[in-house]
């Protein structure tokens, strides 16, 4: 595989909390890729490993064994503070709930990876950005005055103002009524397919994940098969099959 | 429901261990005042009771002037002694005195502090009725020698045979020493220093030829101590005026005199621990209040699933109690610690005040854990009954923490209270009572507590300006942080606001007061030098001595004031003496009517409010009653305005009488042509000699007297210092409380991209806002109170006020520095916040 073409990977991944009797294999030798450019999807069961294969990869939390990059970066060579340094500046994030800052602006949300930084961005790109989730007007209100699917879309901006390598997003459509999910789910295939970014996305729900490139399917910590191409009826027929 | 309201509260060991510090402070200091005044008392018990232990009667004079610092009694002639070894039952008499002499060191310097424990000359007698025991060598005998006792003689490093110089009235005299003596089975009673000589050697050097201050009697068993007491009193000539008292009555007198003073200091010690519990308070409240909120979603589900509201308020009272006994007792532990540190500090402001052992009343233990937990139940009310309010569906949605509630009864309530304040205030400073002072300071400051909340919010916001400004959005955070809960942040800066707030005050009050002193000493004082001692109404320089530096060729002039009690009307102040020949153009008493200068013998001055106050013209008559019995009409001869004291004579009032006269401080102008150096040698020949007194030119002596006003602001400082240390355990605890309670916000910042020390930064500046939001409202509380305290003494002498713009400056640094420091703790939690755990548990 031309590794260029890959924005994060996993190289037999395991994760296991506990130990003795009580040992919990999260993820068992785990090894999967993610193609710049591209959506995919993670799809599993509850306790399937799905939410820790995306933390490890997206440098949340630490393997057990195996490796991770993001890019050509081995994420296990990093220190706290240079993990830091990469989430903020090459991995964007967007997280079921308690996504925003309640003290900031959605102006000020969507930028804080950049502040934090203490980085300007490219104020054009921003701008598209805003533009695409057509929130002008809101800019200035805080979280507590958005309506949740107006909340995940500042959270979706933000996760595309610093135009990261890679955009993890966990269940983002998880607390949300269908349109507003809907919505989100449209605004991320217009991300990767208008302006060329790669998303990853962990659900269980079939219908989101049709909205995918590509989906990868866990179960027991272990990957249980792959699909490109998906529609929800694909995805629901295959997933009878994984429950069998 | 109580059982499961124990166990919640055991199973949460951070909050409660957080809780209980805040209760533990607030009760530690009034357990340690408890225990240091229980220790004090109890050592002078001791004390008093081992010194009279063999006194089965005592006998004095029926003269005396109680000024409020003890009393003042006449002395009894020497002649009674024999009436009273006459009278049937006495077995042994002896005279007692303990008069002032004070033994120079072979440095030269005077032994024992000039605010320390008494040094006292006495009587070293054979009578088995006195109460000093040879250790070595022999009973002095004449007029050249002396005994020391055991204490002092090592302290000074005296042996047998050594000469040892004494000050005392009549002056400076060498002796040797023959001995060295015990006080029963004491080395020194309460760390006095004692001169012991023969009688005729001690009534002539001490007091007076052919008199002593008292006479203590040994029965021979035959009658009770009454019956004693009575025999004696039978005997005694009515022309000598004395009396006669059992040994329990007098030791019981002297003990209670004794604890009436030490009572001025327990009381001033208990109205700061009151502080300490009071800020306290708000910390025991604020976390309480935290806490409900925090486990509202917990409140909610016991609804949910049937428990009614008074269940749901009272499992929070249950752990209020809980909390709260064990806090106290914790805070009675630490208070033992805290009374030691009371008498380390007292220690070294000059407060010398003996403790021997530890004494620990049950009531003390009593009072501590019952006043610690019912505070605490107290402050848990308002937050029980809240979460007692919760509606059982918070448990089912996200329940939103930061309520921001409608301020604008709490703002009419604040601006009342401010305002009757301001009323009182306004009262106070056009002549209205002290009391009134008290009541508005007292509204000013609840106003401006219950207003807190209106105010936090935008003072916190400017307060942040500069913070957001250099911190970029990290800093942002950190004000809206400070900002985002207003009833938080009024809460925790509370403890701080009133710190602040006393601690200006205090400052600006003592800034006035060393104006005044300045300005006071700086008009009535002309000459070039003073001799002072530091022992007003106890001993000092004896009168001879400033005739003697008065005579001296180098000297123009030397006056010396000297203070003295006595009953003046209705009062028993001490009377400024001072010598009206020689004070004129060297000790100016700024008179309104009449000359210093002509005051006689039969006359006295006034100072002007007294004698408007008592209704004393000049050219009426005023009733004086000195120390001896005697009882004079003096004629009112002048007013005026500005002196130590209302009341002022002349020392000639006092020749020919058995009253020890001594100067506080002497006043010097020297002859024209004189060098500094040559005058401080000449004046130093002979207060050297004296072996007492600080010689000091003009400049230096005004400014060691207006530095004697730094001594009380230190014992203040002290003080306040525990409530500071409450007020940055009160930060650490709610910053503690609100990172947990943001720890999602926290995980979510740190997920997108937030260093570490960002998140450092980003705690500890809401800390240092919120603790410059205290500062700053304190600051402006502090001076305006100042100023308004200082105006209305303005009629007790001090006037115009000083805005201490240092010290200011020093408590807003000093704020930060809180600010910082509380910050420490917390944001070392924030930074280990769990990511996953935080983000992903939905």
């Amino acid at each position: 595989m031309n590794s260029t073409n890959i924005a994060a990977r996993a190289e037999s991944a395991s994760k296991i909390y506990g130990s003795g009797e009580n040992e919990v294999r999260a993820l068992d030798n785990v090894s999967v890729s993610f193609e710049r450019g591209k959506f995919s999807a993670i799809m599993g069961p509850s306790g399937s490993g799905k939410s820790t294969l995306m933390h490890c990869v997206a440098g949340l939390d630490a393997l057990t064994s195996g490796k991770v990059f993001i890019g050509e970066t081995d994420l296990s060579e990093l220190s706290d503070k240079e993990i830091t340094k990469l989430r903020r500046e090459k991995v964007g994030f967007v997280f079921q709930s308690f996504n925003l800052i309640p003290t900031l602006n959605a102006y000020e949300n969507i930028t804080l990876p950049l502040s934090l930084g203490k980085k300007l961005g490219d104020e054009a790109w921003i701008k598209q950005v805003i533009d695409t989730i057509s929130l002008n007007d809101r800019l200035n209100h805080r979280p507590s005055e958005l309506s949740g699917g107006q909340q995940q879309r500042v959270a979706v901006a933000r996760a595309l103002a610093t135009q990261p390598e890679i955009i993890f997003a966990d269940e983002p459509t998880g607390n949300l009524d269908s349109k507003s999910g809907s919505d989100i789910l449209k605004f991320m295939r217009r991300a990767v397919t208008d302006l060329k970014q790669t998303i990853v996305m962990v659900t269980h729900d079939a219908v989101s994940a049709s909205y995918a490139d590509h989906i990868v399917f866990l179960a027991d910590g272990k990957i249980a098969g792959e699909m490109t191409q998906p529609t929800p009826d694909k995805v629901l027929d295959y997933l009878k099959h994984l429950g069998e | 429901m109580f059982r499961l309201s124990l166990k919640m509260t055991l199973a949460r060991k951070g909050r409660l261990l957080l809780t209980s510090l805040a209760i533990i402070l607030g009760t530690s200091f009034l357990a340690g005042t408890s225990i240091f005044s229980a220790t004090i008392n109890s050592t002078f018990d001791r004390l008093f009771t081992d010194i009279f232990r063999d006194v089965d009667a005592y006998v004095r004079s029926t003269n005396s002037v109680d000024t409020g610092f003890g009393e003042v009694r006449a002395p009894s002639p020497v002649s009674a002694l024999e009436i009273i070894l006459k009278v049937d039952g006495v077995s042994a008499a002896v005279g007692d005195m303990q008069s002032y002499a004070r033994v120079i060191g072979k440095d030269g310097k005077p032994l024992g502090e000039d605010q320390g424990p008494p040094t006292f000359g006495g009587i070293a007698s054979s009578s088995a009725a006195g109460l000093w025991i040879v250790e070595s060598g022999r009973l002095p005998m004449g007029a050249k020698e002396m005994m020391l006792d055991r204490k002092t003689a090592e302290a000074g490093k005296f042996v047998i045979g050594d000469s040892v110089r004494v000050n005392a009235l009549s002056g400076t005299r060498e002796f040797s020493l023959v001995g060295i003596a015990n006080y029963g089975d004491v080395s020194s009673p309460g760390g006095a220093t004692f001169a012991l000589f023969d009688q005729p050697t001690a009534s002539e050097f001490l007091l007076k030829p052919g008199f002593v201050d008292a006479f203590l009697v040994q029965g021979d068993g035959t009658l009770s101590d009454e019956e004693l007491a009575k025999a004696i009193n039978s005997a005694l000539l009515p022309s000598d005026k004395l009396e006669t008292l059992t040994g329990a009555e007098i030791t019981e007198e002297t003990t209670s005199q004794i604890k009436k003073v030490l009572g001025f200091l327990t009381t001033f010690l208990t109205a700061f621990s009151f502080i300490a519990l009071g800020i306290g308070c708000f910390v025991i409240y604020n976390v309480f209040s935290i806490t409900a909120a925090q486990r509202q979603r917990e409140s909610a589900l016991l609804r949910a699933i049937g428990a009614s509201r008074r269940q749901v308020t009272n499992s929070l009272i249950v752990e209020a109690v809980v909390v709260g006994l064990l806090g106290s007792i914790l805070g009675f532990v630490v208070g033992i610690g805290l009374s030691q540190a009371l008498s380390a500090l007292l220690n070294a402001i000059g407060l010398e005040i003996p403790t021997s052992g530890l004494t620990i009343n049950m009531s003390a233990i009593v009072s501590t854990v019952l006043i610690g937990t019912i505070i605490t139940t107290l402050s848990a009310i308002l937050p029980a009954l809240r979460s007692g309010r919760v509606p059982p569906l918070a448990a089912m949605r996200e329940t939103a923490l930061d309520v921001v509630t409608r301020l604008t009864r709490r703002v009419i309530i604040g601006l009342i209270f401010l305002i009757l304040g301001v009323i009182a205030l306004v009262a106070s400073v056009n002549g209205a009572d002290v009391k009134i002072l008290g009541v508005g300071v007292l509204a000013v400051f609840a106003g401006v507590l219950v207003l807190g909340p209106a105010i936090s919010r935008p003072v916190a916001m400017l307060l942040g300006k500069p913070v957001s400004k250099i911190r970029g959005v990290t800093g942002t955070m950190s004000q809206q942080n400070a900002a985002r809960n207003p009833k938080r942040t009024a809460r925790t800066a509370a403890p701080v606001l009133i710190g602040v707030a006393l601690v200006t005050s205090f400052t600006a009050l003592a800034a006035s007061i060393k104006g005044e002193i300045r300005e006071s000493i700086g008009s009535s004082f002309r000459g070039d030098y003073a001799l002072s001692v530091n022992s007003r109404g106890f001993g000092g320089i004896p009168i001879s001595v400033t005739d003697k530096i008065d005579q001296l060729p180098e000297v123009a002039t030397a006056t010396g004031v000297g203070f003295i009690p006595a009953k003046v009307g209705d009062e028993s102040p001490f009377v400024l003496v001072f010598n009206p020949k020689t004070a004129e153009g060297l000790y100016d008493l700024e008179m309104i009517d009449g000359r210093q200068s002509d005051l006689g013998k039969d006359e006295i001055l006034l100072e002007q409010d007294k004698a408007i106050e008592k209704n004393l013209p000049i050219g009426s008559t005023v009733q004086v009653t000195l120390v001896d019995g005697r009882t004079l009409q003096l004629k009112v001869a002048g007013t005026y305005k500005d002196a130590y004291g209302n009341y002022a004579v002349s020392r000639e009032l006092f020749e020919g009488t058995a009253t020890p006269l001594f100067d506080s401080f002497i006043y010097i102008s020297t002859v024209a042509d004189v060098s500094d150096k040559n005058a401080r040698k000449a004046i130093s020949a002979i207060s050297a000699d004296l072996g007492v007194g600080t010689l000091e030119s003009r400049d230096e002596y005004i400014d060691s007297q207006a530095a004697q006003v730094n001594q009380f602001l230190a014992l203040i400082y002290g003080l306040l210092f525990l409530s500071v240390v409450i007020a940055i355990v009160g930060i650490i605890i709610t910053l503690l409380l609100s990172v947990f309670e943001r720890k999602h916000e926290i995980g979510l910042l740190r997920a997108v991209g937030m260093t570490r020390s960002q998140v450092r930064t980003m705690v500890r500046w809401e800390s240092v806002i919120t603790s410059l939001f205290g500062a700053v409202t304190g600051v402006v509380l502090g001076i305006v109170t100042g100023v308004v305290i200082v105006i209305s003494l303005n009629e007790s002498g001090i006037s115009g006020f000083t805005l201490p713009i240092t010290s200011t400056i020093f408590i807003l640094i000093g704020s930060f520095i809180i600010g910082v420091l509380a910050a420490v703790f917390p944001a070392w939690r924030a930074t280990r916040t769990n990511i996953i755990s935080s983000i992903a548990s939905n």
